[in-house]
């Protein structure tokens, strides 16, 4: 049953993708495209009026001793470990702002919600969150404004007038550009590439895609996109399509795109297994603790995420600029320390900046 | 029954409380606050409400794990009824009721048709109807409830938050009901000796069906103030809370054997619970901590009425 079930998935996924193959559909999505700039020069800040709250009554805080604490989604896996790390280096450098970590032990809403719920009480100053849910977490986000304490998110959002600013760790033409530009430097501007995404109506993959393409067209127009083929975000699938596209392309195919964190180390797997370390370039969306061991043996070269430590470091600098009233709606900039002028995007977010590029020299100072 | 020993479980309970609240106060001024405390009534009622209808559940020697999952479900179907099938919401959240005391009704058919342990029946109906939840979901969230409903979960009635009245009403109807009762007495008879209880023409299988049905209906009033609580709705919602209500019961000095146990003793495990919970974050004392406190306490009080519960009533 199981396995008659599995092969029927087999067949109409393969089905679909041979259908697709014979189509010029990359598995982008039909959205407008805003490719950034070939040289990297930011791109104009649509003016969008401020859409964020604003505290209540906040006392002037400008260069005063803060307290503040950080309620991640969870506490105890890497990824949080990293942007609480920023957060205490940035209370530190800061000086007048004292920051603490506490969340969750589980991705919960509830938990979540009383903990801030509590923070609210003990009379914090500042809130940094990183949300579990953008609409249940609002309330007690709104509650917080209300009695004049600072909020500020990062990695995942709550309604924007929840909170005052939300750190937005990439956009996704910032994903595309780093991405394209990292494929065309190892593989040269006539190179043919092929990419293995999730499905091809996964939001975030699709609209990467679409992105990719319309960067493509514009700074790398020699480049040949091959196919973009499926994996569910399947170790296995993953690997046996990575696998299926050398084999199918042969010399033809210079590299291969990972769409997912998933996708990107199977890829670097069966290009291992095939013997192809070289020859087939793997660039790709993972974290680095996935893609070590292929760094290490010099079969990926380039690992992109954004770096958590930075969005923790910025968040805090915006909450301190917040409270300095350094920050204040309609402004187009913040200075975050050693990471200089970020820029605001989209009313009341701030960009964190181009993504993080992971390479062999700096990967290892990463664990999540 | 015996009430000197039940007696001092809860008078033994009460001054641990005091001495918690006078302790926490005393770590931190902004905990003893007349407007922190309501706000720890506001949320402590989830659980309370699902607490009461386990207290009478666990004393009948039973137990109710589904609790969590109802309260999912029940969160979905209202979102569901409300937004996709296009029900007004008052209707929609009596059918989003009647359907999680179905299930309640679902969990008190097998245990008493089938004769399935209530804990294995109720860990397979937690798989279940959280899985039923996911699966009508599919991941999305229902959001934009009309502004009246959230006067449930973030309004409040004379100065009260509104669902305490809810948990207050909720626990006096339930005590009467539990001590004052034929009905109650059948519940501590039932899990005093079920064989016996049988033998003396008690309608055991009628009395345990209406338990796991109240204890879905619990869940199901939970999951509405939840929800109007947090503004939206998700499939997770309520992961995890069966242990923190059956923690509250079995704190509140109801044996997990059943024939012993009260609303009240319930009620006040339930307070310490969350004064410990919120008082220690007040202090500066991180989550982990205060979990590990509160593990601590409950063994500590179990302890304690034992060795009280030897040497006093025999």
């Amino acid at each position: 049953m199981g396995r008659t079930l599995v092969s029927a998935l087999l067949v109409l996924s393969l089905s679909t993708s041979l259908s697709q193959a014979q189509s010029t559909w990359t598995g982008g999505d039909d959205l407008p495209t805003s490719p950034l700039a070939c040289d990297g020069t930011p791109a104009e800040a649509a003016a969008q009026p401020y859409d964020g709250g604003e505290p209540k009554n906040a006392p002037d805080r400008k260069g005063k001793e803060i307290t503040v604490v950080d309620v991640p989604k969870l506490v105890g896996i890497g990824y949080f470990n990293a942007t609480s790390k920023g957060i205490a280096e940035a209370a530190e450098a800061i000086g007048n702002m004292d920051a603490k970590t506490d969340g969750p032990s589980r991705a919960n809403i509830d938990d979540q919600i009383t903990l801030i719920d509590n923070y609210i009480t003990s009379g914090v100053d500042g809130i940094l969150f990183a949300a579990n849910d953008p609409v249940a977490i609002s309330p007690v986000l709104k509650k917080a404004l209300d009695q004049g304490i600072l909020v500020v998110g990062y990695d995942a959002n709550s309604q924007p007038d929840a909170r005052q600013w939300f750190v937005n760790q990439a956009e996704f033409n910032g994903i595309a550009k780093t991405m394209i530009d990292s494929m065309a430097a190892e593989i040269g501007e006539d190179g043919s590439f092929a990419i293995v995404t999730s499905t091809f109506s996964t939001p975030n993959q699709a609209r990467w895609i679409a992105e990719m393409e319309a960067y493509q067209a514009k700074c790398h127009p020699n480049m040949e996109w091959l196919e973009t083929v499926e994996a569910q975000e399947d170790n296995i699938l993953s690997f046996n399509q990575a696998n299926t596209l050398i084999n199918k392309y042969g010399d033809d195919l210079d590299g291969i795109f990972g769409m997912t964190s998933v996708a990107t180390p199977a890829a670097a797997d069966a290009v291992t297994q095939a013997g192809e370390c070289g020859n087939v370039a793997v660039v790709g969306l993972a974290t680095p603790n996935a893609m070590k061991p292929y760094v290490a043996a010099e079969c990926v070269k380039s690992v992109v995420l954004w770096n958590p430590v930075d969005l923790g470091y910025a968040a805090a600098h915006v909450l301190r600029a917040a409270a300095d009233g350094d920050l204040k709606p309609g402004d187009t900039s913040v200075e975050a320390g050693r990471l200089g002028e970020l820029q605001v995007i989209n009313g009341s977010e701030i960009l964190l900046g181009a993504p993080f590029v992971f390479t062999k020299d700096n990967i290892g100072n990463f664990d999540f | 029954m015996n009430y000197r020993a039940l007696l001092r479980h809860e008078t033994f309970l009460a001054v641990l409380l005091a001495i918690v609240l006078v302790v926490l106060a005393w770590q931190s001024d902004r905990f003893f606050t007349v407007a922190n405390l309501l706000n720890q009534g506001r949320l402590m009622t989830e659980i309370g409400l699902i607490a009461i209808a386990m207290t009478f559940v666990i004393a009948t020697g039973g137990i109710d794990l589904s609790v969590g999952s109802i309260l999912g479900l029940v969160a979905i179907l209202l979102g569901v009824f409300w937004q996709n099938v296009g029900l007004p919401l008052p209707l929609a959240i009596v059918a989003a009721i009647a359907a999680g005391t179905l299930a309640g009704l679902f969990n008190g058919l097998i245990i008493t048709r089938f004769k399935v342990p209530p804990l294995i029946a109720t860990l397979a109906t937690l798989a279940l109807y959280r899985g039923l939840a996911e699966g009508i979901s599919q991941a999305r969230s229902v959001r934009g409830y009309p502004e009246w409903f959230y006067v449930l979960g973030q309004g409040e009635v004379l100065g009260i938050p509104t669902q305490l009245w809810i948990l207050l009403i909720g626990a006096l109807i339930a005590s009467i009901i539990l001590a004052y009762t034929r009905w109650g007495r059948t519940v501590y008879a039932i899990g005093s000796n079920e064989v016996a209880s049988r033998f003396s023409g008690l309608q055991v299988e009628k009395t345990k069906i209406a338990l796991y049905m109240a204890s879905g209906f619990a869940a199901s009033v939970a999951a509405v103030i939840f929800v109007s609580r947090v503004s939206t709705t998700r499939s997770d919602m309520g992961t995890g809370i069966e242990l923190d209500a059956i923690t509250a019961v079995v704190l509140g000095g109801t044996s997990i054997f059943g024939g012993r146990g009260t609303v009240l003793g319930t009620f006040i495990g339930l307070c310490l619970i969350q004064a410990l919970k919120n008082g220690l974050s007040l202090a500066g004392v991180k989550g982990d901590g205060t979990i590990m406190l509160i593990g601590a306490v409950l063994i500590l009080a179990i302890l304690i009425s034992n060795v009280f519960e030897r040497s006093g009533s025999r």
